[in-house]
């Protein structure tokens, strides 16, 4: 079979794309900006600055997957789209880290939500951090490029039931809520957003500017690990990699040098501050890796009269910020609620349990619905976010303690979670904690969630967006980078992903980290360019 | 992939894990010791069972093991009943292929997983295999391939209902794998009542066509 897919045809016309498995002998390569990782962020440089008629290079660790591999099957996706093959967690275990980790990084395997940084974060930031340049006046521009860029609009299809039952209960309730925007064109509401788009129709960075970018001459390597940053003097001067084998978990024995004039890290809040760590790139205030937010998310699931059929349909379509930011920015922990997708094996890794109970509780799954809250961290003197390091063997982790300011968030998200979907209908409603059971009526899940323990691990966590570690900001004691994603200390290195974000976002961080990475990457074509 | 590491760090780092899965806590770290001390005697690793023979071990003789040792095949066959409760089916070859593909799927998955989370598994099946902390801390006193599901049962509820957090990340581990691995595989869709993919789209699109 022929596929006529963007990357086929790229690949086909002669794209320069090379997969580390294939590499046999160290080489050296140079270009204008070697840029690593090939997300959101790294995708909307590497387009931005390759169409300026700058040399570009983009390293990947993960492989390139697109519509060939792509068949909806969730064990061969986590395994291969994700970071650890789905098992990454924060360092105790306690929370579930969904991240992607193949060409495109996590906006090939998200769920399309495509959001504004909300006007909030942007002014907190501001006022907080001395970032004057992110007000929502002066980003709204770029906001409306990317939104163009990735064909970004509110889902005029109606929302699957699953979805709809968090509108129904916001509705009941009198809690405000709205229809997600999404980044797709010419979706078939299948349904699989989460295992990579089978239809070519999600406008992440695979489809959009990884595209663009090697169509503008650009060189991409996948399968490639960026090991560290060789210094000269206060000068990056080179980028040690090393070659993946083809099974993208065994390196091999080859190295591959990378030179450049400048450096872009687009490697994730977790893959960049890791690169610095290893690089041990001048870090006076030790700020490198501090400040790392993940928007803690707590979920329920209720077991509905009628089906729900939780696994078909666009994943996320109906959103409530109803308690997002009803505190203030910086009062008590404000929560955005959403709605997962629950495919088969996605669900049994969320619901906890074994035996015969747990054999019921997934025979139930098609008229299982589940809401889950994100909390918003990191606006608070109580919430100061986690901290990534590096292992024995230089790979990062992340270690997240959950303060007692964030556990009050996810106790009063559990409330709310259950009230929405018992006020929508629910039969029976089972908090994500392993001391939930079943609850048949508001009062009695009112009156468990009262005393449930809220702990590690008894409570389940899970985190898909990962923020902040290099943190902008004008001051250099308490940021990595400046304004701009220029790093405080090294002149040719920038950084052009969530890991810049100061504070988290309160929204699915996609679009927060193409705007910005568009804003920096025009200034950074012309700076090069000069 | 970072500085050399020295002899001595390495050591430690194999064979006397700081970060071990039980540091904290019951003496947790002293057992830990004992059991990765013992596994460093032999080599200082639990090596991968690699193909088994088919009579061996009941399981598709071509299928090369990357992560479970043999011990670990056992353990995880004494403990998949229990997890899968009645989604396992009765008749008995069919409830052995059902647990054969579920190990195998497990040892997939966790190769994927990278060194990092393969090296607390390890850990993890290590204390569960070797006989002092078996007793000690899953307090499960018959060899694995001995116990009866009731008993891998209650081992699995002791450590979820547990107070100390590293039991119940015990039990999300174990359990987690195994389920993803079993309600996540083609062939058990149905015991969730999902149909798979819509046929329609998969009629549709050039992944499915054979070339």
């Amino acid at each position: 079979m022929s596929f006529n897919d963007r990357i086929a045809q790229g690949l086909e016309s002669g794209w320069k794309v090379i997969d580390g498995a294939t590499l046999t002998e160290n080489h050296t390569a140079e270009a204008d900006v070697v840029i690593v990782g090939t997300g959101a962020g790294g995708g909307t440089t590497a387009e931005i600055l390759a169409k300026s008629g700058l040399s570009v290079i983009l390293v990947e660790e993960g492989r390139l997957y697109y519509q060939k591999d792509f068949k909806m099957d969730e064990l061969t996706s986590y395994a291969n789209l994700y970071q650890e093959g789905m098992s990454r967690t924060t360092k105790d275990g306690a929370i579930a880290i969904l991240q992607g980790r193949c060409v495109g990084g996590s906006t090939t395997v998200n769920w399309t939500s495509s959001f504004r940084t909300p006007d909030e974060t942007l002014n907190y930031w501001s006022k907080r951090f001395g970032l004057d340049g992110v007000s929502p006046e002066a980003m709204a521009p770029w906001f409306d490029g990317r939104e163009t860029r990735h064909s970004m609009a509110p889902w005029d299809t109606a929302p699957n039931l699953n979805n709809d039952i968090l509108r129904q209960g916001c509705e009941k309730l009198g809690f405000s809520w709205q229809i997600i925007p999404r980044n797709v064109k010419g979706c078939w509401n299948l349904g699989y957003c989460g295992v990579g788009c089978p239809t070519n129709a999600k406008q992440g960075a695979l489809m959009t500017t990884i595209p663009g970018a090697l169509d503008n001459n650009a060189s991409m390597y996948h399968g490639l690990r960026a090991e560290r940053f060789v210094m000269n003097q206060d000068r990056i001067d080179s980028l040690e990699a090393t070659a993946m084998a083809s099974d993208g978990i065994t390196p091999t024995s080859v190295t591959v040098t990378l030179k450049a004039r400048h450096f872009v890290v687009a490697a994730s809040a977790i893959g960049s501050p890791g690169l610095l760590l290893r690089s041990k790139l001048p870090d006076p205030y030790e700020r490198v890796g501090k400040r790392s937010f993940i928007h803690p998310v707590n979920a329920s699931v209720a077991q509905m009269p009628k089906l729900v059929d939780p696994f078909y349909g666009a994943p996320q379509s109906v959103y409530s910020d109803e308690f997002n930011f009803s505190s203030g920015v910086d009062g008590d922990a404000g929560y955005k609620l959403e709605v997962p997708p629950l495919h088969p094996a996605m669900s049994a890794g969320v619901v906890p349990g074994h035996g015969d109970e747990q054999a019921k509780n997934l025979a139930g799954l098609p008229w299982m619905q589940s809401v889950i809250a994100l909390v918003r961290d990191g606006f608070h003197e109580d919430s100061p976010g986690g901290t990534v390091s590096l292992r024995d063997d230089g790979s990062p982790m992340l270690d997240y303690p959950v303060s007692d300011y964030l556990w009050k968030g996810l106790r009063r998200a559990f409330y709310t979670m259950a009230e929405i979907q018992f006020a929508a209908g629910a039969d029976k409603v089972r908090l994500m904690h392993l001391d939930s059971d079943w609850y048949s009526t508001w009062a009695d899940a009112k009156a468990a969630i009262d005393g449930f323990a809220m702990e590690p691990h008894r409570v389940r966590l899970f985190t898909a967006h990962q923020m902040g570690g290099c943190a902008m900001g004008s001051n250099p004691e308490e940021s990595v980078v400046n304004g701009f994603g220029e790093h405080h200390h090294v002149s040719n290195l920038s950084v052009h992903d969530a890991s810049i974000f100061p504070t988290s976002i309160g929204a699915n961080p996609q679009l927060s980290v193409y705007a910005l990475a568009a804003r920096n990457s025009s200034r950074l074509a012309q700076r090069l360019k000069a | 992939m970072t500085d050399p590491l020295s002899p001595t760090d390495e050591l430690d780092s194999l064979c006397l894990d700081r970060r071990s899965f039980l540091r904290t806590g019951l003496g947790g770290a002293l057992f830990l010791g004992t059991v990765s001390l013992t596994a460093g005697l032999s080599g200082c690793a639990t090596a991968p069972a690699g193909r088994l023979g088919a009579v061996d071990t009941r399981m598709d003789a071509r299928y090369q093991f990357q992560f479970l040792s043999a011990d670990d095949i056992e353990l995880l066959e004494a403990l998949l009943p229990a997890i899968l409760g009645s989604a396992l089916p009765e008749q008995a070859n069919a409830r052995r292929i059902a647990i054969a593909g579920t190990v195998e799927r497990i040892d997939m998955g966790i190769h994927k997983f990278g060194p990092a989370n393969q090296k607390e598994l390890r850990q993890l099946f290590d204390l569960l295999n070797f006989g002092l902390t078996r007793v000690t801390i899953a307090r499960v006193w018959p060899a694995w391939r001995d116990a009866t599901a009731e008993q891998a049962d209650a081992f699995l509820q002791r450590w979820r209902s547990s107070s100390i957090g590293l039991f119940n990340n015990g039990y999300i581990a174990l359990t987690k794998i195994s389920n993803v691995a079993f309600y996540g595989h083609q062939e058990n869709w149905q015991l969730s009542g999902y149909p798979g993919p819509p046929d329609w789209a998969v009629q549709a699109l050039p992944q499915f066509r054979s070339a």
